[in-house]
């Protein structure tokens, strides 16, 4: 067991301040399997890829995710994904790889273009901005736009944005223990919800009115049936669009705000990606795309990004019967928690592991790097995430430079909720590239 | 990055991760002669391999498959 423990509450409140720092002082102390107490509920930390790769090859009747994040219920809805039963979840992401097809990408890509291009067009020759703020704004209208379409988009108010911060407010490192108890959060979080469903089924009630069809996600939804021939009600649609809306707004904007921020520290490793955009337009003529390209250097470093800053910092899944990882038994009850900022750590995989390093190779173990999870719970928008991320870079990259505005290590890993973020303010300056 | 491919010239054995295949059809897009996706119902979708040993003229294409799957199930082996 991890030393510091309290009586009572074990590592809870250390685990409260930052997830991440208690976990990789755990593994530090302990090595892997190491064991940490959140106030009665015991944790076991599995950081070596062997290790991870037997927890994601298990099927959920032994590991249970659902169980795991009962806290994800109020915010998706009953009936939604670790509201529903197994098999109907199963359905559900299903649909919603579906709505993410490779052939529907290039529609998206469009509409991302778009929506980048039209939001640095008022950027002018130089300034300064918190990027932070400014690619919460921009995500919010590429994702938006991609996933509830052009008229939702069109009347998208800041309205929104402050809806989907009170639901992550209520994923923080308490709700893992308990699910009920905040009640001034989750208040606020039922709210939030009531109102995005009264929004999005408005649309959903227009488009029935109207009859007409669009190239975005809600239509998939609308459209898509269930083994049994059912469709999916109106109130599961709203959790869908919720459930793929949170899972994309967030992971994005800091993603994108934590590659800005290195970039702008590393101007030597920020040199040839701007060139290689340089070349890829001279190219492919349109930011649409090119953002559909191979871009390896950018891709490289928006992947040594991720190995850094993983925007989810746990991952967690319920033993429901006991479990054998090599040498080691983990017993029914416990939970498996699961840390890719940690496991991105393991100077094992990664020399010199807390260096900047996007030329470094990944691990040849496709478990050593997993900041979209992996199995088959693996995150099924990570070519979306990217596609994102690339199309704000190239028509970023290909107009300005960027230079930090303080100090290069004030700018932190924080994590207010269990996603990670850039430490505010989160300021830099651009200028027009020569 | 995954492993280093087997030298040109030498027929080579693909190999692919069912498990970890969530049916993305990337592999599909670079290379449709070597993998197919299959509709599953109530499940991911899932690659078909087509062509365990493809020839040589298709190197480039599996080579782009390997790269963009988003799940990196596809392996290349020499062929033994």
């Amino acid at each position: 067991m991890l030393s510091g423990a309290k009586p009572g509450s074990g590592h809870y409140e250390e685990f409260l301040a930052h997830p991440a720092l208690l976990m990789l002082r755990a593994w530090r102390e302990c090595g892997d399997f190491a064991e940490f107490d959140l106030g009665g509920m015991r944790n076991v930390l599995v950081v070596e890829p062997d290790g991870l790769e037997a927890v994601f090859r298990a099927p959920d009747e032994q590991l249970s995710a659902a169980e795991a994040y009962q806290y994800m219920v109020p915010i998706f809805g009953e009936g939604i994904q670790y509201g529903a039963p197994l098999a109907l979840e199963r359905e559900q992401v299903k649909m919603q790889a579906t709505a993410l097809r490779p052939e529907r990408m290039k529609g998206y890509a469009r509409i991302i273009a778009q929506e980048v291009e039209d939001f640095v067009a008022g950027w002018g020759a130089a300034g300064e901005r918190d990027i932070h703020h400014e690619f919460k704004e921009l995500v919010l209208h590429t994702s938006t736009h991609c996933l509830l379409g052009s008229e939702f988009r069109a009347k998208l108010s800041e309205e929104f944005g402050v809806l989907l911060h009170d639901l992550e407010l209520a994923v923080s490192a308490s709700s893992v223990v308990d699910a009920h108890g905040q009640e001034e959060v989750f208040a606020r979080r039922d709210r939030a919800r009531a109102r995005l469903a009264g929004l999005v089924t408005a649309v959903i009630q227009e488009r029935r009115r109207s009859q007409e069809s669009h190239p975005d996600m809600l239509q998939v939804f609308m459209e898509v049936e269930y083994l049994d021939g059912r469709k999916l009600s109106d109130d599961e649609i709203v959790g869908m669009v919720i459930w793929i809306m949170f899972a994309g707004f967030h992971t994005s904007s800091n993603t994108a705000t934590w590659t800005a921020v290195e970039l702008a520290r590393h101007p030597a490793l920020a040199a040839p990606v701007a060139r290689e955009i340089d070349t890829l337009y001279a190219g492919a003529g349109t930011l649409s795309f090119a953002a559909l390209r191979e871009i390896p250097l950018l891709e490289r470093f928006v992947l040594e990004v991720m190995r850094l800053h993983p925007p989810l910092v746990t991952l967690m899944r319920r033993v429901k019967s006991d479990f054998q990882v090599g040498e080691q038994r983990i017993p029914a009850g416990h939970t498996i928690a699961i840390s890719p900022y940690v496991t991105h750590r393991n100077p094992a995989w990664f020399a010199e592991p807390e260096r900047f390093d996007p030329e470094r190779p990944l691990p040849e173990h496709v478990f050593a790097y997993i900041p979209f999870g992996a199995g088959r719970r693996k995150c099924v928008g990570n070519a979306f995430a990217m596609l994102q991320v690339k199309a704000i870079f190239c028509a970023l990259l290909r107009r300005y430079d960027f230079k930090g505005v303080d100090p290069p290590e004030s700018y932190r890993d924080v994590m207010p909720s269990l996603i990670l973020q850039v430490s505010e303010p989160c300021r830099l300056r651009y200028q027009r590239r020569a | 990055m995954p492993a280093a491919l087997p030298a040109a010239g030498l027929s080579v054995r693909v190999r692919v991760d069912l498990e970890l295949c969530q049916g993305h059809a990337l592999c599909r897009e670079e290379a449709p002669e070597v993998f197919d996706v299959l509709e599953r119902p109530g499940a991911y979708d899932q690659v078909k391999l087509l062509d365990e040993h493809p020839p040589e003229a298709l190197r480039a294409k599996v080579e782009a498959a390997v790269r963009h799957c988003p799940n990196r199930v596809i392996r290349v082996e020499p062929a033994g």
